[in-house]
Parts: structure tokens; sequence; C-alpha cells
């Protein structure tokens, strides 16, 4: 072996990106059971929900119930995707596996490590409102061409529970406690966020609520992109809610994990 | 300052109340092999932690902390690109094969895929895994394993190779070996920082040491120097035999002769074995045994043979 070392640490960039590769080679070893859940979950849903509720409900709104079933969960499996992967993923990297204090070894910072993981979660989004969109491409519940657009939605919101569970994740000690988190905070959510049925009947009070949760908006903006006549700028609003959730969030999401981190 | 590595001065680090490193000093050379020994809980593994900076150093303004020129508050990722951390845990991914792990490790130093590759049948070749390349994690043997973190550790040829207790838990032949690598990697001119508590291991591989204890350095040194100037060359032990029968007879009987006792084994040193086997002879003692002393016994002299609450 021939011997010399004038490394320099990688650029910013490289080094999110090594993360990020990462997780995804550990994600596609596991390609064939990692493959079908994505596309058997809105298969269950709309198979479940749409032939149950839809011998009894034809339209909801000003539209059929399974497209506007099928419109709602394109966001809500990317919800539940990123949030494992930064609940109980991050918790067994960071406390059972120590995966961190073997990539800490390496030149990045706890700060790459993060924020590599949460552009993960936004792919992992992506992939399963992906999923979600071509299940119902093929079942011919959404034929809308601009559809395609909304597993970006899935993106965003992919990422917004990867900071989310990720600033949830540094607080806690006992993996147990996520159990909270899941039925406490995300399967509220998942009822009152606009994806199963609409807000506009529910009290005021219970409107605001819906809207202050970060689902409701991923749910109108993928929406809006599934069915004719529903884009405009009042969407703007629900990406401007995101953004700033993001930063919230994704902010004491890296100052508590660096924390843990570090000693 | 320019043959030095790393040099450490008024090291302090405190959890809440615990004082895990208590005002440390040492110097490591370029070069050399420097080895950290002490008991679980001295500080060690937080003093090797402080110098990558995966934990932060007390800031009291008499600390100084230099790695090659580096500070590790400021230069953590400049130090981690030069140097290899061999974290005490191996923590491979498991459902990834030896190759993949690998590779995946070299994308965090920016490697492209075509020098990894080349890199990484070098380093299989240099730590005997080359017909592992394709093996899952979990079908590889603990000293597998092992092996297979040093790998990582040397995917960007390192300067500094910092190595957290290598070979706890592993049979003789793998201990063996990774002394024998470590003492090649030492020739190439990486200068190599280790922690243990194994006193073979320190003896075997490291050029100088420091013994620690309650996050103080008690004693630094050559092995071999700190053996000969803090201990008698010889010792006896003594199993299974009561307090009463050896007291009044033996502990009155000066004759170059030192003891201590723990529990119910006696250890008596001398720097004249038959002093020692005469003794025993005149104790009409069936049960003993005359060796020389060696690091072990130091450390245990040193750091007390009691169990810390650490422990």
């Amino acid at each position: 072996m021939n011997y010399s070392n004038d490394y320099r640490p990688p650029s910013l960039r490289q080094r999110i990106v090594s993360v990020w590769y990462r997780h995804e080679r550990v994600y596609n070893s596991n390609f064939i059971s990692n493959a079908f859940p994505p596309f058997l979950e809105p298969l269950i849903l709309l198979g479940g929900l749409g032939i149950g509720f839809g011998a009894y409900i034809q339209t909801m709104g000003s539209m059929n119930y399974i497209l506007f079933l099928a419109s709602g969960i394109i966001v809500t499996s990317s919800m539940y995707t990123a949030a494992f992967e930064c609940t109980y993923g991050t918790f067994i990297r960071l406390e059972f596996d120590k995966v961190y204090d073997g990539m800490l070894g390496a030149p990045l910072s706890p700060h790459n490590l993060i924020v590599g993981e949460i552009l993960f979660a936004g792919t992992k989004g992506w992939l399963f409102s992906m999923a979600v969109l071509v299940v119902t491409w093929l079942t011919g519940i959404i034929s809308y061409p601009g559809s395609v657009i909304a597993s970006l939605v899935g993106f965003i919101c992919g990422i917004m529970f990867g900071t989310l569970s990720m600033w949830i994740t540094s607080f806690v000690k006992n993996i147990n406690h996520f159990n909270f988190y899941f039925t406490g905070l995300l399967s509220p959510m998942f009822f009152f966020s606009g994806a199963v049925f609409p807000l506009e009947n529910l009290p005021t009070g219970m409107q605001w609520a819906a809207e202050a949760i970060p689902l409701t908006h991923v749910v109108r903006m993928a929406r809006a992109f599934c069915v004719p006549d529903q884009l405009g700028w009042y969407l703007m609003t629900d990406l401007g809610y995101c953004t700033v959730f993001i930063m919230i969030t994704g902010w004491l999401a890296i100052r508590g994990l660096k924390k843990r981190m570090i000693d | 300052m320019n043959d030095l590595a790393i040099k450490i001065t008024t090291l302090v680090k405190t959890y809440g109340e615990l004082v895990a490193v208590d005002r440390l000093d040492f110097e490591v050379k370029r070069g050399e092999c420097f080895g950290l020994l002490g008991p679980n809980g001295a500080g060690k593994t937080t003093t090797m932690k402080i110098i990558y900076g995966k934990a932060e150093a007390d800031q009291i303004p008499d600390t100084s902390i230099d790695v090659f020129g580096f500070h590790p508050h400021r230069d953590a990722l400049t130090i981690k690109a030069f140097s290899g951390i061999v974290p005490q845990q191996d923590n491979l991914d498991s459902n990834l094969n030896v190759t993949d792990n690998l590779l995946v490790y070299s994308r965090f130093y920016g490697m492209n895929k075509r020098e990894a590759l080349k890199r990484i049948a070098e380093l299989l070749d240099f730590m005997e895994l080359q017909e592992k390349a394709q093996v899952k994690i979990g079908e590889l043997s603990g000293g597998m394993q092992r092996r297979l973190t040093i790998a990582r550790a040397l995917i960007n040829k390192p300067r500094l190779l910092i190595l957290d207790e290598p070979t706890t838990g592993l049979d003789p032949q793998v201990r063996h070996l990774i002394w024998n690598k470590i003492r090649e990697l030492r020739e190439m001119g990486v200068t190599v920082l280790l922690t243990t508590h194994y006193m073979e291991e320190a003896f075997q591989i490291c050029d100088r040491i420091i013994i620690m204890d309650k996050g103080k350095k008690i004693l630094e040194g050559l092995p071999h120097q700190l053996l000969s100037s803090h201990l008698e060359s010889f010792v006896m032990v003594i199993y299974g035999v009561s307090d009463e029968t050896l007291n009044g007879s033996i502990l009155t009987d000066g004759n170059g002769i030192r003891y201590e006792s723990y529990q119910d084994t006696w250890y008596a040193y001398s720097n004249f074995p038959e002093r020692l086997s005469a003794l025993a002879e005149s104790l009409n003692i069936s049960h003993y045994h005359v060796r020389q002393s060696n690091l072990e016994d130091l450390f245990l002299k040193v750091t007390g043979r009691g169990l810390n609450e650490l422990q």
C-alpha cells in the first residue's frame, strides 16, 4: 500500500449526498420487501374504503368519492413513510445500531447527517406518492395529466414529516414512546386533514384546528393537481405554511439531535 | 511542534457531576504508537472522542488541543478527513455486504467509485478478508467484523489512526493479526493512538503509554521502563490462605519482599525469585506460583485492585 493523504473534507453537497446515498443503498438492499408495500397500501385503502363507503357515497362535495379519497391518500402514505423513517429508523441508528457513531468518524458533521436523512425521507415520500399515483392511474381513478406533479407534493410532505419526526426523536428516550406520536398525533391528522372527508362542514373551531396541522396543506396541494379546475394562487398559502413549518421543525431537529450525537 | 501529532494540555470533560477527564496532559509524536491505558471509566474513550470532535471538551481557559495543527472544535471535518477512526463498537451496516459497506463509507470522503474499488481491494487484502468481499455482515465472525471496521478506517489512507479497544473480546489469533497490522501501519508512518485495558497489548505495540485512572494521568513512559522503575521483577501469588496464617509470620519479614493482599489472594513482590520460593517453602505453602511481574501487576498497583462504580 502506498501511503499519502492530502485529503480535504468533501464539499457540503458531496457530504449531504453521501449520507443520502448510504440510506439509499441500505433501503435498496431489501428491494423486494421494500418495493411492495407502497403499492399495496393504496390498493387496500382504496379497496376497503372505496368499495365499502363508495357503495353509499357517490359524491363528496363536488367530486366523485373514489377520486376524492385517491387524491387525499397520495400524501398520507408519504407522511407515514417519512415518519417511520425518521422516528423508529433514526432512533435505531442512533441508539441501537450506533450507525451515526460510525458515520461521525468520517468527515461528516451531525448537521450533514440530519439534512441528508431528511432529504432521504423526502425521497421516500416522493416514491410512496408516486406508487399511489401509479395505482390510481392504472385503475383509471385519476387521469388528469397534471397529477404527476402531486408526487412533488409528496416530496414536500416527506420533508415536512421528516423534520417534525426527527425533532420528536431528538427528545424521545424510549423507543416505545413513538406510539404516542403515531396514535396521538398522526392518526388524528390522517382523519382531520381533508384526506378522507372534506373539512368545509366541520364546526369552525375544528376547521381552524385542521388548518393548523401540516397534513391539511399538502392534501390540498396534492388534490389540486389531481382534479380539474382546482389550481389557483390560494395554494401559495399552503406552500408558505410548508416552508415555514420545515424551517422551524428542521431547526429544532438539528439543534436537538446534535446534542445527542456529540457528547 | 512539527514532530508532534497531538498535543493536549489541561483537558477537562465533565458530564454533570461526573468528571470524566481531569486536567489531562499528553503529547503524541508523529509516527509513534501511543496507548491510553486504564480501567473502564478512566476517561480513555472520552479523550479520544474529543480528539476527533465526537465529544466536546469543557471550555476552560487553560485547555489547548492540537491535532496536526488543527483544533477539533473548529476543524473537526479536516481532522476526520486525514484520520481513521475505529470506534469501540463495530457499527457496520448489517444489511450490506463487505464491499458495499466500504463503498458507502468511501463516499463520505468524496472518493469516486473507481478509486474506491481499487482501494477496497487493497484493504481487504491487507486485513486478509479478500474472500469475504461479497459476504453479508451478519455472516462474518466477530474477528472479521473487527478487521473490517479497521479496514473501513483505513479507506482514506489516514495520517492518524485512532483505535478504541481494537482487540477487546477477540481470540488470540485475531489479536496477533491486528497487532501485526498496526505495527505495519506504524512503519508506513501512520501515527497510532489507541486505548486498551490489555497490558499485553500495550507491551506488544505501543511505543509509549499513559496509565489513566478516574480521568487523571497516573504514569507515563515506555512500557518496559514503567515496569522496571515502578515494580519489582518477580511476584509470587499465594491463593486460599487465610490472613491469620500469614500475618505475624511474613509481614514482619522484610528481606526485600513487599506484600499486597486482595480478597483471599496474597501477592509477594521481590527482585529476587529465590527469596520468594524460600519464603513459600518456609511457610509450608503448596499452592504458590512465582512469575515475572508484568504490566498488569503495575496497572493493578497504580489503579487499585478493587472495582470502581463504573466497572
